[in-house]
């Protein structure tokens, strides 16, 4: 087993708290009650010390770095553990680059901070207006096929997509507009994709449960719950393999916690340490059915436990709390120490899929789960505690409707597939 | 590859050694290859359920010879998702039974991806499945492949001599699609203590090496100008052994390996049904919608003014498989129940 080491919220006021040394190396053993490190507040230094013995792993924060309490900034390890969890002896001749999410929180980097959460504002706006303008291109019976839309869970996508390189790949689900759009994809191409136009990303083939752009790692969007899972396993499998530090990301929902699948993907990564991430958007219902119904336990990251992965559960309506999670996930991941299990508590707005009123869903739930909206809350934040312009960002939301009607433009004129079309690319000829 | 394969040194091998070799090829000649499976990765093991790993996980490291839980869907999830990155790698399944734990996987999502992505990604990659009766009753010995041929996107090879089975493997594990590969078991040849085989009467000297031999064609393995017998696999033994037996009795029969089922050689069954006239198919699987089906109604669609008389099929009949040796033996087609098929084709 590995042992988050946390920084402690030693001023209980839940200021950044700065790292001022490590008393131990990486590698280190250290018993119980041993020094690990000394910590400043603007009120006291204080030494931090082991909460039990073990190997001290994975220092994620450096010493002159802050960190909000609660942040992850090392594990320790059992020493089979730690022996068993040293990455591969010939390591990745890429260094990875790994932004600390204790650099957030640093003030000289305020600027920067400020500048990726209008960022993510930008990109969560973009995936709720996208989602929004289809569902009432829908109501007029003007959107073709199917639709399962993920308006409330824009912050997992973009949250974690942030933590990614455009070579990471993610694999998504039959819910993959957010995902799709936050790993950098051809609004365009996906558009004229569920329009089934042949400049759709797949050409038609897929619809809006099979989206793609291979250019920035979105490999083709899955619609079998829980089958992307053994596959990213395998392509974060296979990274490691060609010696790349990429790291591959499975999207799926709380349903997908229960399907055959994922014990397997999740079991086979573990033990193979595979640089995967798996997250699961809990957005509380599995279609209509409650989590309460099929599931017996609150936290489906407690599932990580039985495959001796770290699980941890997040916020997925807090778009810094899901990045933060990410990036520490993909900084072990590109380490060499295996998989993550993250849990984003999350809700969706709309129904299961096109024509789903939602009639299963109380009112109050759902008037809570907006009230927590990540959009909202991160243009509060902006405003209110980093002074942006409440102009600028509506300007950004002007911009995204402006992008989408002309995606949405662009399908309609796009031409329909020639119908012979069907019939390529089965095999590789 | 092939240009020389006429020069190369010959072996007599069983056909999982021969499979061994095919893969101990790969492995050496490309760092794209590896091998993902249960019981096949462990050092000093006995090399997956029938030794075709065997000394493999001795030769190579973990990572090119991968051993796995017992997880189906995972093992061939894990192939695809790394065969779109760019590796090949061969998964096996201990028994082709096994497989429909991983349905989802090898249907859905290895047979599909290239079409669903349009052709922006390619898997290429092998799913190896031991098949066929051996005494060991319904869940570990039926024959698959009629299920995998009716799903587009899959090739569906199944090898009935050691020779093939290498070259087939090889050309298999270079082919840019994923591929179903079928081994018969009783055809692997003894190994130790394992005493079960059949006798394979030709394509046992295995040129060492590297060479491949193309996933499509079929082979005639017996010429003849009475009747074409279509099999495949260990069926494709015993109907050479009921030729044998016919040609005593002046009875002149065409047996054609059915070593391709997707591509399907129809080409090679309508040049020698223009010269026979007529059809005999024999299958180890059960009767209906088998391949045997396929062959039929194609045949009947576009080339029935070649007939003769009625086609006809000896196949397992429509029943789970049974594993008692006598009730195994009323269940799997042998040389008399063939022999007799092809005597009632010519009366």
């Amino acid at each position: 087993m590995r042992h988050p080491i946390v920084v402690p919220d030693l001023g209980a006021t839940g200021g950044d708290v700065r790292i001022v040394s490590w008393a131990v190396k990486e590698g280190q053993t250290v018993k119980e009650d041993e020094t690990l490190f000394t910590v400043e507040t603007d009120k006291a230094v204080t030494e931090i010390p082991a909460f039990r013995a073990g190997v001290l792993m994975l220092i994620s924060a450096a010493a002159g770095q802050s960190c909000a309490p609660g942040a992850v900034v090392a594990y320790l390890a059992d020493e089979a553990e730690a022996v068993a969890g040293r990455p591969p002896a010939t390591p990745s001749a890429r260094k990875p680059h790994i932004r600390l999410r204790a650099e957030a929180s640093s003030s000289e980097s305020l600027g920067p901070t400020v500048e990726r959460l209008v960022q993510a504002f930008s990109t969560m706006t973009l995936i709720r207006r996208y989602e929004e303008h289809l569902y009432r291109l829908f109501l007029q019976g003007l959107v073709p096929g199917t639709l399962h839309q993920c308006q409330g869970q824009e912050a997992v996508a973009v949250g974690v997509c942030a933590a990614l390189r455009v070579d990471d790949l993610i694999y998504s689900t039959h819910r993959p507009v957010g995902h799709l759009i936050a790993k950098g994809a051809s609004l365009d191409a996906i558009t004229a994709e569920i329009w089934g136009k042949a400049t759709g990303c797949v050409g038609g083939k897929g619809g809006q449960m099979h989206l793609a752009d291979f250019s920035v790692g979105a490999m083709v969007s899955n619609a079998i719950v829980g089958a992307n899972i053994p596959i990213a396993a395998g392509s974060a499998l296979a990274f490691r393999m060609l010696g790349l530090d990429h790291v591959a990301v499975s999207f799926f929902g709380d349903g997908a916690s229960n399907i055959g699948a994922f014990h397997e993907g999740l079991n086979l990564a573990a033990v193979k340490r595979a640089p995967a991430i798996f997250v699961c958007e809990n957005n509380l219902y599995a279609a209509s059915t409650h989590i309460s119904q099929a599931t017996n336990i609150r936290d489906i990251a407690d599932r990580a436990a039985a495959y001796g992965m770290p699980g941890v559960v997040v916020d997925g309506m807090d778009v810094e709390a899901v990045h933060a999670a990410a990036e520490e996930a993909v900084a072990r991941a590109r380490h060499g120490y295996g998989p993550t299990l993250i849990e984003c508590k999350t809700y969706r707005y709309r129904g299961h899929s096109r024509g789903d009123p939602g009639g299963y869903r109380h009112a109050e739930e759902h008037q809570a789960w907006l009230e927590r909206d990540p959009i909202e809350r991160t243009r509060t934040k902006l405003i209110e505690r980093f002074g942006a312009e409440s102009a600028r960002l509506a300007g950004i939301e002007r911009r995204a409707q402006q992008r989408v009607e002309a995606a949405v433009a662009f399908a309609l004129a796009s031409p329909d597939p020639e119908p012979l079309d069907a019939l390529t690319n089965v095999f590789v000829e | 590859m092939n240009a020389n394969i006429e020069q190369l040194t010959t072996r007599p091998m069983g056909m999982a050694e021969a499979l061994r070799d095919a893969m101990r090829i790969a492995l050496k000649s490309d760092p794209r290859v590896f091998l993902i499976g249960e019981d096949i990765g462990v050092k000093g093991g006995f090399g997956g359920g029938f030794t075709v790993t065997l000394g493999l996980s001795d030769e190579f490291d973990p990572e090119r010879v991968v051993d796995t839980p017992i997880s189906e869907g995972a093992i061939v999830g894990v192939a695809i998702g790394a065969a779109m990155v760019g590796m090949r790698p061969v998964a096996e399944m201990q028994y082709g039974d096994f497989v429909f734990c991983a349905m989802d996987q090898v249907v859905n999502q290895a047979a599909k991806m290239r079409y669903m992505s349009n052709g922006q990604v390619r898997v290429p990659m092998v799913l190896r499945l031991p098949v066929g009766a051996s005494q060991r009753g319904a869940q570990h010995g039926q024959s698959t492949e009629a299920l995998f041929m009716h799903t587009p996107g899959l090739k569906v090879v199944c090898p009935s001599t050691p020779r093939d089975a290498k070259g087939m493997l090889l050309a298999a594990i270079r082919d840019d699609n994923p591929v179903v590969f079928l081994e018969h078991k009783l055809l692997y040849g003894g190994k130790g203590s394992r005493k079960e085989s059949a006798p394979i009467s030709f394509g046992v000297d295995v040129p060492e090496g590297d060479y491949t031999v193309p996933l499509g064609p079929a082979a005639i393995r017996r010429p003849g100008s009475d009747v074409t017998l279509l099999a495949n696999m260990l069926m494709v033994h015993r109907a050479h052994s009921a030729a044998e037996r016919l040609a005593t009795s002046g009875i002149d029969v065409e047996v054609i390996d059915m070593r391709s089922l997707t591509p399907l050689d129809m080409e090679t069954v309508v040049v020698s049904l223009a010269k026979t006239g007529r059809l005999l198919v024999v299958e180890e699987d059960n009767l209906t919608c088998g391949w045997g089906a396929e062959v039929l109604a194609r045949v009947a669609e576009s080339h029935h003014h070649l007939l003769k008389r009625p086609m006809r099929r000896v196949a397992g009949p429509d029943t789970p498989l049974p594993c008692a040796a006598v009730l195994e033996r009323a269940y799997v087609p042998d040389v008399e129940k063939i022999a007799a098929a092809v005597r009632g084709l010519l009366e």
